[in-house]
């Protein structure tokens, strides 16, 4: 049970932190702006991940006070990790729509959806 | 106490839902509410501070929940000077901005005024709350705030800058969401206080691991010099008084999180020194970049830069001068930054490409935005008797002070470059003369009004900067007393 | 209210309004210039002594404002000066655009300079240095050309000289605390060695830029000959003493009382020298009679500066009395060739001859102040030189003696040359409209040749404020005994014995000279250049028989090797070096979104590997 446990442990981290490394790899290597805004958004899930799994505990029960599960109260999983976790999914869902939409007017703008050759500012 | 400080967060975001409705019934609604708003927020703060001043520091707890557990609000004198100052440039971009796409939809501008008043909103936010997940939220309202506003002009390359924004900053938030949960794993607490006091009992590997997470986050905001590639492109599209928005209020903003993290938060001697080289960096990275702009708002932006490596390294020198001397470096550049990109704006109004040859001449046609630009730049420079001086001579007392002579030397040296861009555009304004035929725009009512008020405070803290050294001493002294802070949160209603 | 508040006050509300009183009428602006100049001054002699002292308190500084003997002695130049070229100026600038921006900064920079010698605390005197600074800078760049170039170079090296003397300052006020100039003078001496020689040195560096000493000299030919003349008069008879000033406070209250202190005062002095020897060499070639005055200017204060360095009793009345003699002179200068400029339109001295008989009175001012220049007795200057040589020879310092005395010799080259350019040669056509300049711009310009032959006559007139000044900073009493221990006066016995020498061989000039005049009145008749045959053949009309071009050619060929090589250009093309190097900064922001999230994550990772040093 502990073996699983760490196993557990371990695929569980390493998932968050493996997302994340996929996201930050597609953010920063690909050219398409989609496929940016889509490394960013997996770079996303990935700390979200990261965030419940630290608020994990084992055979923890859902974080609800009733009249009857006071003794339970020791098991219970860390409830913040998962109300910060709501919040942070919302404000990424929020990015990720802005990115969408600045996406399609760059599309508009420039005909091209190349990051590189999206660069009139510059210096 | 006349107001409490969670109205400063509870009246904008109620008022940004009524506005739409509002606006349906009186359309003019959509630009006044959001001044009455923003000037509610800023009486409240000079109402605040003078309760502040007889009584300390307010602790504001929401719903009941005490700290540590639940989210507070501070409103000390350090976290209410910022939030007045805020408030008050928040005011005046709008003042300025009041007339502004008059003739064109009702829609442009009702988005404009509900996403001004949330930067303002979530920049004050940042500043106020004492609970990092809540700065987090309130840095991205700023953020999603700051995309929608930079990108308002579809007619320019505003989404390029809006997407490079972005891009930094959904790595930032990223980030900063890590190094939060790394705080929490370890501390299990959210509050700024509570955190303080319990960071000796972290891991070293940890707490320095989540630090230059913070850093990261909080220094794209900050424009922090290799983070800041999105700043001037954000500065240049965005409508004209957004610069001054960003320069004034964002950055301040995001500069008050980082110094919170370095002198409350973290117990590091070193982060001084983190401090004082990227400041470093970015201010000479930052000006000598603005010595070869061609165009007016990116020289602007760069020195804006500049000038917040300058409060960096203010921030980093460490002393209770070196803070005063930050605070009074904040307080001048919000003012006279706000200045320059006001006047700016209307120097290179209509111009497609805003090349700084486009000012040539003006001093003819715009006596009075002229004046404004020019004592904008000589206050900018640090010449008497305008304010600047006063605030470069408290750096660089405060870094003389901790023996710091190279530090001096190079402020010293960089700051002749600054000298240098700024007077090539005056002497452009007079000098020069005006070739192209586009039309000169006289500046609206309100405008010259927000211009002429913020020139007045240039000169008036230039002659007599006593006005608010009273507020800037006391700040410095809340923001070096960690304990006092800790326990005024902590122990509320105890 | 203070009287020194007030007369600051009056400076700077008057310097407003003056520039506002504009839209009411032009003859209300001129005349509430001239109030707002005289006034002050009026008030300045008969209300402020050494006694009067008043304190603004902030809370980062405290201005404190008072007079010392030596601020008496340089605001005489200030006051004086301010209000003659100040009625000069308003003949001057009669119906000329932006008069009420010029007439501001006019203003604005004398009220600066009387701030900075009234200040006696540092943080004053550098806020009225920078107000001076940028007043002076918006009259330099007030005609609009060239602005980009020769305006930028005077603030940029202004910029370096009040940066060298923030640093000192800041310096100063972490070892004393405190930011009194007496704070500093009695705390000297307790300081660390590299202190002792780091603050004279910054500060000399600050004051060294405005009297023009060299290599910090490159803005002052351009900006002298690019203001209006009647500025030019205030910029090198006064302003420029305002480095003079604050380089005899250095050396007199600070570096005499280190041993170390004698290398900087060897070489400041050096210094100086080469800067008079080679400015007179530059003042020779120069075509353009303002180019020519600004460079014989440079020189002149080379002179006073190697007689404020070298720090003999003698040799500091030397220059602190040609520093008095060289705003006489050589503001009258300058307003002789603002007048030849306002009636001929030029100032180029190979174009404008024969004015004699148009500007009589014009030509009579620039006489005597040449003499002055040249140190011919029985003029103001030859006084100030002989003691200055008399010092330097009694002092061991041969090389500066021969270098001082070739330059102040090249000097004739040049005064002859702008006598000769503009007054005596050929009468030509082109010039015949020319009229005297009006009386408000004559009158100026001669009561200043005629001081400079009082002061010749009776030097004591100002070297008893000189000698109360000295004795302020310790220096033994030499009114009345030292200095007239020098040769010159030893010779006629005591100080006043001078005057009545003077006055007999004037008088004899003067009898004989209107004796052959009334002798010979009937038979006169004037002789134009024309009038003349050559191998009997008779002088054609057009004809050209003086040459004003290329004067001195074959003494400029010798000295080429010492003109070849300029610190202007080297400067220069370090400027654009630099420049260069920072269009290449710039290109980091490649406008490439990725790349500054490259940036973010390389960022991250040298933070990480220097983690550890953020422990502290």
């Amino acid at each position: 049970m502990e073996k699983y446990l760490d196993i557990l442990n371990v695929a569980i981290y390493g998932s968050a932190v493996l997302l994340m490394l996929i996201g930050l790899y597609g953010a920063l290597t690909k050219k398409s702006l989609i496929k940016i805004v889509l490394g960013l958004s997996i770079l996303d899930s990935g700390v979200h991940l990261l965030m419940i799994a630290i608020g994990y505990l084992k055979d923890g029960t859902a974080p609800i006070f009733s009249a009857g599960n006071e003794e339970k109260m020791s098991v219970m999983v860390d409830p913040i990790p998962q109300a910060l976790v709501l919040t942070a999914i919302v404000i990424g869902f929020g990015v990720t729509a802005v990115a969408i939409s600045l996406v399609i007017r760059l599309y508009r703008h420039h005909n091209t959806l190349r990051i590189d050759e999206i660069k009139k500012l510059k210096w | 106490m006349v107001g409490s400080p969670v109205l400063f967060v509870a009246i904008p975001l109620l008022a940004a839902f009524i506005i739409p409705l509002t606006g349906m019934i009186w359309k003019n609604s959509v630009r006044i509410i959001p001044g009455l708003v923003l000037a509610f927020m800023f009486a409240l703060s000079i109402s605040l501070m003078g309760y502040v001043s007889e009584h300390g520091t307010i602790v504001e707890v929401i719903a009941g929940w005490k700290p540590p557990i639940g989210i507070n609000l501070v409103f000390s004198p350090f976290t209410g000077f910022l939030t007045m100052l805020m408030t008050f440039l928040g005011f005046m971009v709008w003042l300025y901005s009041y007339k502004f796409k008059r003739n064109v939809d009702f829609e442009p501008s009702m988005k404009y005024f509900i996403l001004l008043m949330l930067l303002v909103t979530g920049s004050v936010g940042i500043v106020l709350t004492g609970d990092i997940f809540n700065m987090f939220v309130f840095i991205e309202i700023v953020s999603i705030s700051g995309y929608g506003l930079t990108s308002f002009y579809t007619r320019r390359d505003s989404a390029e800058a809006a997407f490079k924004f972005l891009f930094m900053g959904a790595i930032a938030s990223t980030f900063l969401l890590i190094a939060i949960m790394i705080i929490y794993s370890q501390l299990g607490t959210l509050n700024i206080a509570d955190i303080a006091e319990k960071m000796p009992l972290m891991d070293n590997k940890l707490k320095v691991l989540s630090l230059v997470f913070f850093i990261l986050a909080i220094g794209v905001e900050a424009e922090i010099f290799p983070l800041n590639g999105w700043a001037p492109d954000v500065y240049t599209q965005a409508p004209g008084p957004i610069g001054a928005a960003f320069a004034g209020i964002v950055v301040k903003a995001a500069i008050y999180a980082s110094v919170r993290l370095v002198y409350t938060m973290y117990d590091f001697g070193g982060a001084f020194d983190l401090f004082i080289i990227i400041g470093l960096i970015t201010f000479i990275v930052a000006e000598t970049t603005a010595l070869r702009q061609d165009r007016l708002k990116r020289m602007l932006a760069y020195s804006s830069i500049g000038q917040m490596g300058l409060v960096m390294i203010a921030f980093g020198i460490g002393t209770k001068e070196g803070v005063y001397a930050a605070l009074f470096l904040m307080f001048n550049h919000a003012i006279i930054k706000s200045l320059l990109f006001f006047s700016g704006s209307y120097l290179v109004f209509n111009k497609k490409n805003k090349y700084i040859k486009h000012v040539n001449g003006m001093g003819k046609y715009l006596p009075i935005t002229s004046v404004l630009f020019t004592i904008g730049s000589f206050a900018i420079i640090g010449l008497p008797p305008f304010s600047g001086f006063w605030s470069k001579l408290a750096v660089l007392t405060a870094a003389a002070d901790s023996k710091m002579v190279i530090l001096i030397a190079v402020i010293l040296i960089i700051s002749i470059l600054e000298a240098v861009y700024y007077l090539r555009v005056v002497n452009r304004i007079y000098f020069f003369d005006k070739k192209e035929k586009t039309e000169t725009q006289k500046p609206s009512i309100n405008a010259l009004i927000a211009m002429i008020c913020l020139g007045i405070i240039v000169l008036v803290i230039g002659f007599y900067p006593d006005l608010i050294s009273g507020y800037l001493d006391r700040a410095a002294t809340d923001l070096m007393d960690k304990g006092n802070y800790i326990k005024e949160v902590l122990t509320i209603n105890k | 209210m203070n009287i020194i508040i007030l007369i600051l006050i009056l400076f700077f509300l008057g310097a407003i309004i003056t520039a506002f009183s504009g839209k009411i009428s032009a003859l209300v602006q001129d005349i509430l210039f001239l109030i707002v100049l005289v006034v002050p001054a009026v008030l300045f002699f008969t209300g402020v002594d050494m006694n009067t002292e008043s304190i603004i308190t902030f809370s980062q500084a405290q201005l404190t404002f008072g007079m010392t003997p030596l601020s008496y002695y340089f605001s005489l130049i200030v006051m004086g000066l301010a209000v003659l070229a100040g009625f000069y100026t308003v003949g001057q600038m009669n119906g000329k655009k932006r008069k009420g921006y010029y007439y501001l900064n006019y203003i604005l920079s004398i009220g600066a300079m009387f701030g900075i010698l009234m200040s006696k605390d540092f943080i004053s005197f550098f806020i009225f240095w920078e107000i001076m600074t940028w007043a002076s800078y918006l009259i330099v760049i007030y005609n609009g050309k060239n602005v980009q170039k020769i305006g930028i170079k005077y603030f940029v090296m202004s910029a370096i000289g009040a940066y060298a003397m923030l640093m000192a300052i800041v310096l100063i006020h972490s070892i004393t605390g405190s930011f009194l100039i007496t704070d500093l003078i009695s705390e000297y001496t307790g300081m660390t060695q590299g202190m002792q020689l780091l603050i004279p040195a910054l500060l000399l560096i600050g004051f060294g830029v405005k009297a023009a000493l060299m290599p910090l000299h490159i803005w002052a030919p351009d900006a002298y000959s690019n203001a209006p003349m009647s500025y030019t008069a205030i910029f090198s008879g006064a302003l420029s003493k305002m480095g003079i000033y604050g380089m005899v406070i250095v050396f007199l209250s600070l570096l005499s009382k280190v041993p170390e202190g004698a290398l900087i005062r060897d070489i400041v002095a050096w210094l100086a020298a080469i800067t008079a020897a080679i400015s007179t060499l530059w003042a020779i070639k120069q075509d353009d009679a303002k180019r020519l005055l600004a460079y014989s200017s440079i020189g002149q204060l080379g002179y006073i500066i190697i007689g404020v360095a070298i720090g003999t009793p003698m040799s500091i009345i030397a220059g602190l009395f040609l520093a008095f003699m060289h705003g006489v002179f050589k503001s009258a200068l300058f307003m002789v060739v603002g007048a030849v400029e306002k009636q001929t339109g030029t100032t180029d001295l190979t174009e404008v001859t024969g004015l004699i008989r148009k500007m009589p009175w014009t030509f009579l001012a620039a006489l005597i102040s040449i003499i002055a220049l040249a140190g011919i007795p029985p003029l103001g200057g030859f006084v100030g030189k002989w003691m200055l040589y008399e010092s330097l020879i009694l002092s061991d310092h041969f090389m500066l003696v021969i270098l001082v005395f070739f330059s102040s010799t090249a000097a004739f080259l040049y005064c002859y040359k702008i006598l000769f350019g503009f007054f005596l040669g050929q009468e030509e056509k082109e010039w015949a409209h020319v009229k005297e300049a009006p009386a408000i711009m004559i009158v100026p310009m001669v009561i200043l040749s005629i001081s400079s032959i009082v002061l010749g006559t009776y030097p004591q007139l100002i070297l008893k404020p000189i000698n109360a000044a000295m004795m302020s900073f310790g220096l033994p009493d030499t009114y009345g005994n030292l200095w007239k221990e020098s040769i010159l006066f030893n010779k006629w016995g005591n100080q006043i014995a001078l005057a009545p020498i003077m006055y007999g061989i004037m008088l004899v000039f003067v009898i004989v000279t209107i004796f052959l005049f009334f002798r010979n009145r009937s038979r006169t008749r004037y002789v134009t250049t024309k009038d003349i045959s050559t191998s009997g053949e008779i002088i054609k009309e057009h004809e050209n028989l003086t040459f004003s071009r290329g004067f001195f050619q074959p003494f400029l060929r010798a000295v080429e090797p010492v003109m070849k090589r300029q610190i202007d250009k080297y400067m220069l093309s370090f400027a654009k070096g630099v420049e260069d190097l920072f269009e290449f900064t710039r290109r980091i922001y490649n406008g490439n979104g990725q790349t500054y999230a490259i940036y973010a994550m390389i960022f991250l990772i040298i933070l990480l590997m220097f983690g550890k040093n953020l422990l502290g």
